[in-house]
């Protein structure tokens, strides 16, 4: 189980579940698929299959 | 005898301090590209307008870029696995693809071992680059590190991988295989090349936050050409001595990165990602052929028979969404045998289409699981099970895709009930449901997470210490398996395989109490 936060809020996922899996999980997908997109925590926007890793800062924006 | 090893050794420096100018600026350009996961085609991104990527597109930019300048092409991991041009295949497309465009150095990504040990193997010894993983022991075609020269620079590439691999694919992909802590590693072959080379480049498949803490904790590392993230760092970032780059996905993003060097050390850099968009006519004619050649062989394995079927397989979404159907049955159960659990959930709304009685063929199986979903199994109590049930059933009148299709498990339940109260009785195995004891369901990666509001399962995760890999099985306290590299549907085409015929039926798993 590795920690991830999406927006600032904390969120659990498992090794191998990737950015899309995040957005499930806090019910943002729908916002992405509008025409949100997903940066980290640096600016970069990462794509739905992205990795997450232990303490990652994802947002939509 | 010494006199001539004298000799030959100031011959030696001689030619290599005149062959890269002393004094003089050299520029380097690195092509990069990382999860490519076969994306060959160009596709609609989610959320885009337009199609990007195209293999042969970028292949054609690759050419162009290194007739500007001396290049090297390098790949930052999770290359043959992950769309069906390449899963078909098991990555054999895409090696094919690489050979073609002469990659110089590549790291295995987690997802190089989805199709297990002697398919990577395989794919290791098609490879006319190496391949390369430094912090993983067991599987001697890797390397961990290779040394590059152009125009008398020496470069050593060192590769290195998540360590997380043993957690994100199944056990026996990994079985016998460690995989180390990659900072030690790093800095362990910095050791052996600083002094045999100009530069050192690290190939990381662990993502970009990591990457930059490798560049913050150890020095000696020039460049480093990421990977796993699928970050686009659309200009190249310096985090203390030490370049980080990353191209995106897909193919969708060509990564250049220039280096200036005078005495064979970097004096200046610059880089961008190219975008990649299908433009038609300037493709590279012979990469634009091997994608072509797989995808004509893609049409004839998807329509390769798995096996025959007696009865009508039902997947028709009145029914899937609203009770008990064959085809629910059938693939509930196959995740129930593959994670050996003692049950499993799935939800309606992950089956897309019938399948009719006969010969059935990957086709049919890709239409009625279109999903890139993967198994999950997690240990939940008769009491999450029942609020999992509890849950399923609660959209039944409105034929939401929550309703489960269930295997291992039976249970009755009033559809015109109130909400959260309709579930009467509950069976495992046949035996009336334990609340307070723990059993092991199995349910994809969508619901896993909380997809169509199935919260127990994220609890169970939420609630479960961390996980280790033990003797090649994952050890962890809620979640007992997880294989994000196979997709159900190709799970569900093995199984048939496997058997050759089958006949599900419904069996009263989910009874009505009118």
């Amino acid at each position: 189980m590795i920690k991830v936060f999406i927006n600032d809020k904390l969120i659990h996922v498992l090794p191998g579940m990737t950015v899309k899996h995040a957005l499930i999980l806090t019910g943002l997908l729908k916002e992405v698929e509008d025409s949100k997109k997903v940066y980290d925590e640096w600016g970069n926007e990462v794509g739905f299959d992205g990795a997450l890793s232990e303490g990652i800062k994802i947002y939509v924006k | 005898m010494k006199r001539w090893g004298t000799i030959l050794y100031s011959i030696l420096i001689f030619f290599l301090l005149i062959s890269f100018g002393h004094g003089e600026e050299l520029q380097i350009r690195i092509l990069h590209v990382n999860d490519f996961h076969g994306f060959a085609e160009p596709y609609k991104p989610i959320g885009s307008d337009e199609m990007l990527g195209g293999i042969a597109n970028l292949a054609a930019r690759v050419e162009e870029l290194r007739k500007e300048k001396l290049s090297l092409l390098l790949s930052a991991g999770d290359m043959i696995q992950g769309n069906n041009w390449t899963n078909l295949f098991q990555g054999e497309s895409v090696m094919e693809l690489i050979n073609e465009m002469r990659f110089d150095a590549m790291v295995v990504g987690n997802h190089e071992f989805d199709f297990g040990q002697d398919v990577l193997r395989r794919r290791i010894s098609e490879a006319k680059f190496p391949v390369l993983g430094a912090n993983v022991e067991g599987l001697d075609s890797l390397k961990p590190y290779v040394i590059k020269e152009l125009k008398g620079i020496k470069m050593g590439i060192i590769g290195v991988v998540t360590e997380d691999v043993p957690a994100t694919t199944h056990p026996k992909n990994v079985e016998g295989l460690h995989f180390f802590s990659p900072f030690d590693i790093i800095a362990k072959c910095v050791k052996e090349l600083k002094d045999k080379t100009h530069m050192i480049v690290v190939l990381s498949h662990i993502g970009h936050p990591v990457d930059r803490m490798i560049a913050e904790k150890i020095k000696g590392v020039d460049v480093i050409v990421g990977g796993h993230s699928h970050a686009k760092v659309t200009k190249p970032v310096k985090v203390g001595d030490t370049i980080i780059v990353q191209a995106w996905e897909h193919g969708k993003a060509l990564g250049v990165l220039d280096l200036t060097l005078k005495d064979g050390k970097i004096t200046s850099f610059d880089g961008y990602l190219e975008e990649i968009k299908p433009t038609a006519g300037k493709e590279d004619q012979k990469v634009l052929a091997i994608v072509e050649k797989y995808k004509q062989r893609m049409a004839s394995v998807l329509d390769d028979k798995v096996g025959e079927v007696d009865v009508d397989l039902d997947g028709e979404r009145k029914n899937v969404r609203r009770r008990e159907t064959n085809l629910g049955n059938f693939i509930a159960d196959i995740l129930r045998e593959l994670s050996k659990a003692d049950g499993a959930i799935i939800n309606g709304g992950a089956i897309r289409a019938s399948i009719k009685k006969g010969e059935i063929k990957v086709k049919d199986i890709y239409t009625s699981l279109p999903f890139d979903n993967y198994i999950v199994a997690i240990k939940l109590t008769g009491r999450q099970i029942r609020e999992a049930l509890e849950h399923g059933v609660s959209g039944v009148e409105e034929e939401e895709g929550r309703f489960p299709q269930i295997s291992g498990l039976t249970f009755k339940y009033s559809p015109s009930g109130e909400k959260g109260s309709r579930i009467k009785e509950i069976f495992v195995a046949g035996q009336p449901i334990n609340f307070e004891k723990e059993y092991i369901v199995a349910t994809n990666d969508f619901l896993a997470v909380g997809g169509d509001g199935y919260k127990v399962f994220g609890e169970a995760i939420k609630a479960s210490k961390d996980f280790l890999v033990i003797g090649g099985t994952m050890k962890g306290e809620k979640v007992v398996y997880s294989h994000s590299g196979k997709w159900l549907r190709d799970g569900v085409v093995e199984y048939i395989r496997e058997r050759g015929r089958i006949a599900p039926k419904v069996e009263g798993r989910i009874l009505e109490i009118r």
